[in-house]
């Protein structure tokens, strides 16, 4: 046999068995959170490209091994998902930096990691300033993860005590002109639906590259022809709007009528349509 | 334009939104978000009626505008 076509061969089978594996051990190894996945993924590495080349060797060797170490780390992943001690003797624990806004000097010098590293380490999560941090951990992985003292963390809406309305996942119904019945039923919709909102805004399914549904069941859609407006869904701020007008009519009537019952009944239902305003604007605001 | 009209209008108005209210009640997933349109449904479907009564009212008071 050529020595080609022994080449081709082995990549093939080789490429077939990194895939399995690769599928065996899951998203972990390719992430190489642990020690442990990074020895065993830049070994598994070399021995297959080396049992490639190597064509004076014989192929099974290599496969054994590949083989040995896939299933050495899936050993270890299962007895680290069991025991607390195996995982932090495996995969190792995170070392403390900086507690309490100080930096812990000794768990530095015990990684070896200089100053100048941990301010770096810092600066990628976009910190300038030691003082800011209120604790840091060097993950197994060797990356940093820091918590900002308070005062230096981004606003949320909670900061603020705003309601924000709870939102789901927007499901993507249409796909390249044709429509995704699995996305279509978890968004609880039909195609019945999909149908009648394509044909409100006027398009055909096979204009659509790309549909999708958000929680408040509103279709927003991305077509082939770029030229082509679609407009936005404005239903809700047009709601709001309504609703607005609305309360200010009922005030104008409550001012305009001289019947004491009637005035009442207008000026409670005013201050019902402003709580209604007051309850509904961030569901038809965002 | 008289006032019968205008509260006549304005109950146009109320059913317009207690329709949409309603159909985003339907059309939500949340089940929070759901709560809160149709409640609001609720509320102007009350106010909704006082309405009502206030046109029918109006109508005794002023038939010339009966329609």
């Amino acid at each position: 046999m050529p020595s080609w076509i022994d080449l081709i061969i082995r990549s093939f089978v080789f490429l077939a068995l990194l895939f399995f594996m690769t599928k065996i051990l899951g998203k972990k190894q390719i992430s190489e959170l642990s020690f442990f996945e990074y020895v065993s993924g830049i070994t598994i590495g070399s021995i297959a490209g080396e049992a490639i080349t190597g064509l004076e060797k014989n192929m099974f060797q290599g496969m054994v091994a590949v083989i040995i170490f896939s299933l050495a780390t899936l050993f270890a992943d299962i007895l680290a998902l069991k025991s607390k001690s195996f995982r932090d003797f495996i995969e190792g624990r995170g070392t403390v930096l900086i507690k309490d806004g100080k930096v812990l000097e000794e768990n530095l010098k015990k990684e070896k990691y200089t100053i100048d590293e941990l301010s770096a380490l810092l600066r990628q999560k976009d910190i300038y300033r030691v003082a800011d941090v209120e604790f840091a951990v060097l993950e197994p992985r060797g990356t940093l993860s820091a918590l900002l003292k308070k005062e230096n963390r981004p606003l949320t809406p909670k900061d603020l005590q705003m309601k924000v309305p709870a939102e789901k996942e927007p499901q993507t119904v249409i796909m390249d002109g044709s429509i995704l019945d699995e996305a279509l039923r978890s968004s609880g919709k039909s195609r019945g639906w999909l149908e009648t909102e394509l044909e409100k805004l006027e398009l055909t399914l096979d204009n659509v590259f790309i549909g999708q549904v958000d929680s408040y069941g509103e279709l927003t859609v991305d077509i082939y022809d770029d030229k082509i407006q679609v407009p936005s869904p404005s239903l809700r701020p047009l709601l709001l709007a309504s609703l607005k007008k609305t309360q200010a009519d009922l005030e104008i009537f409550s001012l305009e009528t001289e019947d004491e019952k009637s005035k009442a009944m207008y000026d409670k239902n005013a201050k019902l349509v402003q709580e209604t305003i007051d309850k509904l604007t961030p569901y038809l605001t965002s | 334009m008289t006032i019968a009209a205008s509260v006549k209008q304005c109950l146009a108005n109320m059913k317009g939104i207690e329709a949409q209210l309603s159909s985003l009640a339907i059309n939500s997933n949340d089940e929070d978000t759901q709560g809160v349109f149709h409640d609001s449904m609720v509320t102007i479907s009350s106010i909704k009626k006082d309405l009502q009564t206030r046109v029918l009212e109006l109508e005794r008071l002023e038939p010339q505008y009966k329609g």
